[in-house]
Order: structure tokens, then sequence, then C-alpha cells
């Protein structure tokens, strides 16, 4: 049996993703025509045949309950173990508002962390896009010996900070904080493999000093005190998705077939809950280039480089360029609509005119009637 | 009871290593998804699948009955297969009848009061509840499905002809002259009690075919028992033959024969979640039906596409039908054709054809996991069970 435990922290919100983020935790964003953000650790773990797993929720995370349920598409509806939601239920009395960090979230869930009957524990954001072979990973952990072993990827993410430096061994020996450019070393995916005693410790360290940051607070400690960290490289697609930048680049990125074979690959299939659809069916009128098209969709407008989510149509006439529909969205006939993304349940009657720009895209929000 | 044992021996190649119920439909579909989704929506919850040819792929298809909501605490969907018993009367199915006779002993582990026989080759969607409540209203022996079919036609079916009181007076197999347009749609609502005697019975009479529509019924009609017609209004195909199958493919095309995006009356099928389908920057998709994780580059009218089909750049598909994972490769025309799974068309193939005015044309078949090698022409109408290469 695996003896891998998963974590998926699901409680970040990110102010950059503005409305997107209004209804639900990022960990529940809708991505790629049928899939949520957590679905890809998710389908990582369940790949691997991880049994257990738990995702620390913190608030709004009703839309991510809704979509979990019992776990059962990943593997996770289990006699024994299975997918455990963790919401807050260890906080010290000095907590307030939102978790800090990873280490604030793993402190709360502590006395869970203790009963974890796996001697290895994956730790991942639930808002990362990749398909982690966590198999490779993990054998690459048990095999250095470190009690850390940091997925970092060799691309230079915009937005990501946390870099390792690494000696010919791929053994970690300085680790950076920056936000700024290639200063040198490789970018954490901030996806970590730990032993389960060196987590402990770790999380209690920085309870007891009130640290609350993973890489800047909880593995610095680590390394001072010479752990041993390594670091495996991801060679494929990955991105976080913590802006509407992200979100909406992160979704382009789908047309190219060869990032979208990576991220969707047949060997470690991306798992989603499934749902009651009939096929795509395109009228006489459709016209569509470089789309992703979910089932359930009624097509009969004009669409370039769209994605469209399960059970949405689109009217005769419709022209929509660079847009996002997600599920069940109604785009009226003759509509025109540019670099947008409807959130879910999204009216947009005939005739509508709406349009952003690619570095700004134009968002309506989630149940939205125009 | 879900009679899922047939041959489909009328599909040729596309039946040789699966069970007809299990053939792939409407794009997302299997055909058997109609009856266990009816069963699901309309409240039964316990479904017994009789299954006898090649029942593998067919079994795994169904498994515990969760993709249509049917894996609940009382109930269940259970695959039925033949088996031996100290009793030398289990053996093969010899008939529909036999196959629910040599399965009483499953039934009386329910001890319902009534037992619904369904076709697992049938497309349709019926609320069984309501057949239900009027078998139970007429105080019927037997209820039986049928539609009102054009009087030329009714030839082709079990025809019923109701006496002044509405109860079926004379069933009549495939009748020369008509009396009546009510067709028997093979879907019956049966008095368990009752059907028990009859199943018994014909067992019994050594000249009996053992089948539901030529023996059990005549036998129950004969006897005075009582049978309702109860007509079905709505789309209703049988596809147990190349054409019908076919056709009943197109009309999925258009929305008004049977619309499958009607949330009221979902049908599910048990699919692995897949990617979006992708419709290329040089493609074409028009009056088309297209399933998750295929590939679109080239052209697609009047289709329908299941999962994971690559239509290359150049290639064209017009009035077929194309089952999951096929590949046409760049250059390759397919119409007026059944595509079997993960059959390959390689560059520059034919595959079928016609219209243009002709009559005499056929549906063109080929069969599951063949090739039709570079250059190879399928003929109109074929039926193409090997890999085919060119003709030199």
């Amino acid at each position: 049996m695996t003896d891998l435990h998963g974590i998926i922290y699901a409680f970040h919100s990110f102010p950059e993703l503005g409305a997107l983020q209004m209804p639900r935790t990022a960990a529940s964003l809708p991505f790629c025509g049928r899939y949520r953000l957590i679905d890809f650790s998710l389908s990582a773990l369940a790949n691997f045949g991880v049994r257990d797993v738990g995702v620390i929720v913190q608030r709004d995370y009703n839309s991510l309950l809704d979509h979990l349920r019992g776990g059962k598409e990943w593997d996770l509806s289990r006699r024994d173990g299975g997918l455990h939601i963790l919401p807050p239920f260890g906080l010290p009395s000095s907590h307030l508002g939102e978790y800090k960090g990873c280490m604030e979230a793993l402190s709360a869930v502590r006395a869970y962390l203790s009963d974890i009957r796996q001697k290895y524990v994956l730790l991942t954001r639930g808002d990362l896009v990749a398909n982690i072979d966590v198999a490779a990973a993990f054998e690459s952990h048990v095999r250095s010996g470190a009690a850390v072993t940091a997925v970092c990827t060799a691309q230079v993410p915009d937005s990501t900070h946390h870099r390792y430096l690494t000696d010919a061994e791929n053994k970690v020996t300085d680790l950076l904080c920056t936000q700024r450019g290639n200063t040198g070393g490789v970018t954490a995916l901030e996806v970590y493999i730990a032993n389960k005693d060196a987590l402990l410790e770790l999380v209690d360290y920085c309870s007891a000093h009130r640290l609350m940051h993973f890489h800047r607070d909880a593995l610095k400690h680590f390394l001072a005190r010479s752990g041993r960290m390594n670091v495996y490289m991801h060679p494929g697609y990955c991105r976080h998705v913590t802006s509407v930048d992200d979100y909406f680049q992160g979704s382009m990125d789908m047309f190219d077939l060869a990032k979208c074979d990576d991220v969707f690959n047949k060997e470690r299939p991306v798992r989603t809950r499934e749902h009651a659809d009939a096929s795509t069916y395109y009228g006489e009128q459709a016209r569509v280039r470089n789309c992703l098209i979910a089932d359930g969709c009624q097509i009969n407008g004009t669409l370039e480089n769209c994605i469209v989510f399960r059970g949405s149509t689109v009217g005769e006439g419709a022209q929509l360029k660079n847009c996002i529909i997600m599920q069940n969205g109604a785009v009226g006939a003759g509509a025109q609509l540019t670099n947008l993304i409807a959130d879910k349940d999204v009216l947009l009657s005939e005739g509508t005119v709406l349009a952003g720009s690619p570095g700004l895209p134009m968002i309506v929000p989630k149940g939205m009637r125009i | 009871m879900l009679l899922a044992g047939g041959q489909g021996s009328r599909l040729y190649a596309l039946t040789v290593s699966t069970a007809k119920p299990d053939m792939p439909f409407g794009g997302k579909y299997r055909i058997i998804d109609f009856p266990l989704s009816n069963c699901a929506n309309s409240g039964i919850d316990t479904v017994g699948v009789l299954t006898q040819y090649q029942p593998l792929q067919l079994n795994r298809y169904i498994g515990g009955g969760q993709a249509w909501g049917l894996d609940t605490a009382d109930g269940g969907v259970y695959i039925l297969p033949p088996y031996q018993s100290m009793n030398a009367e289990n053996s093969w199915f010899s008939g529909t009848a036999n196959a629910i006779y040599q399965n009483m002993g499953f039934i009386e582990l329910y001890d319902p009061e009534y037992v619904l026989v369904l076709s697992g080759d049938h497309i349709y969607k019926m609320d069984y509840s309501e057949m239900l409540s009027v078998h139970v209203e007429k105080e019927a022996d037997c209820t039986i499905a049928c539609l009102r079919v054009p009087l030329s036609d009714a030839t082709r079916f079990g025809i019923m002809n109701p006496g002044p009181d509405g109860y079926v007076a004379e069933f009549e197999e495939k009748p020369k002259q008509p009396k009546s347009d009510l067709a028997s749609m093979g879907i019956y609502i049966f008095t368990w009690k009752k059907l028990k005697e009859y199943l018994i019975a014909d067992e019994r009479d050594a000249r009996s075919d053992k089948d539901f529509g030529k023996n059990v019924i005549p036998a129950m009609l004969a006897a005075g028992e009582r049978i309702w017609p109860y007509p079905f209004k709505g789309y209703w195909r049988d596809v147990g033959t190349i054409t019908s199958l076919w056709d009943a493919n197109m009309d999925m095309l258009s929305g008004t024969r049977l619309n499958l995006f009607d949330e009221n009356w979902p049908i599910r099928s048990n699919t692995q979640a897949l990617p979006p389908h992708y419709i290329g920057a040089e493609a074409e998709v028009q009056h088309a039906i297209v399933t998750e994780d295929c590939r679109v580059h080239g052209r697609v009218t009047n289709s329908i596409l299941s999962n994971s089909v690559t239509v290359e750049a150049g290639a064209r598909v017009e009035y077929s039908v194309v089952m999951p994972g096929a590949v046409i490769e760049s250059g390759a025309v397919v119409e007026y054709a059944i595509l079997g799974e993960n059959t390959r068309v390689c560059a520059g193939a034919r595959v079928g054809g016609a219209p243009d005015g002709r009559e005499d044309w056929c549906v063109a078949t080929c069969g599951p996991d063949i090739v039709i090698g570079p250059g190879a022409h399928v003929d109109s109408g074929a039926m193409v069970y090997k890999s085919v290469e060119v003709e030199k």
C-alpha cells in the first residue's frame, strides 16, 4: 500500500482573482471546460494510489464541498481512510482572521497530522495546474534519503518567489525568497514531500514561535539545522492560478495541444466529478476555430479561441473571441463578446456587446443576467 | 428485468466482439443507457440485466449501476448470466421467456408485486411509473407498451387489436392485413404471480419457442387474462439493424426527436471524465454531435462523433457515425458510414458514399479495431470485418 498521505491547501484566497473568487476558494475555481483547480492535485495523488488525503479549508468552501462530496471520483471514498475535509479545529487563541501561511494552517489541524498513518506526507496547493508524476517524485524522495523534497520547475513563473539553490546531487544548499526576476536556483512549485516526523517537528517549532510560512520560516529553520532537503524537477507544464491574468493565460495555454496533452496526460488522467451531459451539438450556423468545448453544449455561433464549459449554449450569429464561458452559460443570438470570462450560470442576452482586453479580461460574475 | 443477451446478429461486424446493448450511440451513450436511465428516472431501484452473448464489456460497463444512480442500499443492478445448477433446466437462455424463467429465483428474492420486462436495444425515454399506475388502475395481468404506427408499417410489428372494453382482444405477429395500428414495443409489465404461472407452463410446453411475443402473450390472451395496451407517445426506435442504428443516430442531430438535453429526464452513461474536445483552427464542424476528448482538425458535417475520435486536417466526415477512439487520417473521406471503435481510416482512404440524388445506397460499416489502409476504398453498403489494404 502507498506509504504517502496527501495534504492539499484549499484555504487560499487571492485578491487578484477578483470576482472569480467571490463565490469560492481558489481551489474550486472552474478550469478548462469541466474541471476545478483542485482536481489536478487530487488526481495526481489518486493516480499514485494515495488512499488518504486531507484538504485544509477555512472559508468559502461550500462550492468545494459540493464538488468533492465523498471523494469517489478520486478513489477516496474508502472503507478505511479516504478524503478528509479539514476546517480549522485547533486554532490558538491568538489566531485572527485568515490563515497567514501554510504553517498556521497545519498547526490548526495538528491533531489530524499526528494521526496520519503513513510515513510520508505530500503537501500541495489546490490552485496548481500541473500533472505531477507523484510516483517519480516519491521515488526520488525515498531514494535521496532527504527528510524533505521540494518539487520544482525549470520554468520561471512571474509570481513565484520561492527558489532553491542546489548542488550536483539535487541537494538544497540554500533557499531564496525573492519576487523579482530570475535570481538563480530552481523555482518551487510549493509541492513538498516530507517525512511525517520531520513535518510534525516543523509544525510544532513554528507553532511555538508563531511562525506562519512553510518556505520562509519552517524550511529556513530546517536548513539552518542542517536538515537534508532535495529537489525533484517536474518536467511538464505548471501554473499556479492566483490572479485573473494567471487564469486567463493558463486557460489560453490549453490551446497549445502539447501543453494540453501534458496536463491531461492519458497515463495519469485528471479525474473530476462526472455529470449526466449529452454530447455537444453544433448547429448549421456554427463556425468554430481553435476552441476547447465540453460536453452538453449547444453551439450555433462563431467562436474563436474560446473555452466553453459543460451545459452552455451559444445562439446563432453570436461572435465570441478569446472568451471563457463557464458552466451553464447562455449566450444569446447576435451577442458580441471579446476577451471575457463569464462565471457559472451567466446569461448574456441577445445582442449583448461586451469586451475586455487581453491584459484585462472582463469578468461577468456568477449568476449575472445581462 | 432487462433482456440484454441477444447476439445482435443483424449488426454483423459491429457485434462480433461485443453485445448490442453495449453499442456506442448518439456520441456519449451506449444503447443500454436508455433503458437503465429510464429505470432510474422512473424510480425503479432493482434491475436484473440478463446477459448471454459477449457479456464481458457489457458487464464491466454496467458495474454496480452507480453511473445511473442505481447503487442504492436495498436495490441495485445485477448482471444475470446463464448458470448451472442441480436442476438440468438451467443452461443457456433459449428465448426471452426462458431467460426470465431461469431467473425466477432472482425475482423471488425481492418478492415484487409487479415485474417490468425490457429490451436492451431500444432508444427512447419513457416513464415506466406511469405505465405501472395504468397497469394497477386497469387491474391488468399484463400491460404492453405500444406505439401507434402507420398501417402500412404495421405489417412489420406485433399488432394488438383492442376489444370494445379497451383490453387487448387479439394479438397478431406481423399481420398481412393489420386491424389496428397499435404495435408492441416489447416492453411489458406483468403482475408477478400471473407471469410466474405462465412462465412455468410455457417451460413445460415442448413446442414453445419460449418467447414473450410468440408464446407467453398469446397463451395469456387465450386463457382470458387481462392485457392492457399502454399507448406510448414519443420517440422510440429499435436499433437492431445497421440502417436503423444509423437512422437513429442521425435522429439525434435533430433535437426535436429525442431531447437529450432535458434535465428532467437525464440519460446517464458510465464514462470516465475526459477533457473537452478541441476544434482546430482550420476545422469546420456543422450540424454535428461531438463528444469529449475528440480532436477535430478537418471537416465534420451531419455526423456523430463519440469520445476520443481524431479527424485530421484535410479529412472529411459526412453523414457518418464514428465510435470511440476512431481515427480518420488526413485526406481520408468517410461518408454514409459507421466506423467501429478504435478503427483507423488511413490517409487518402475512402469509406462509403452515396446520395447526390442516388437512392440505391446503403450505409458502409467498418467493425471495431481495424485499419483501412492508405488509399483503400470501402464501397457504399460494404461490411468490413477485417483490415483492408489497397488492392494492387
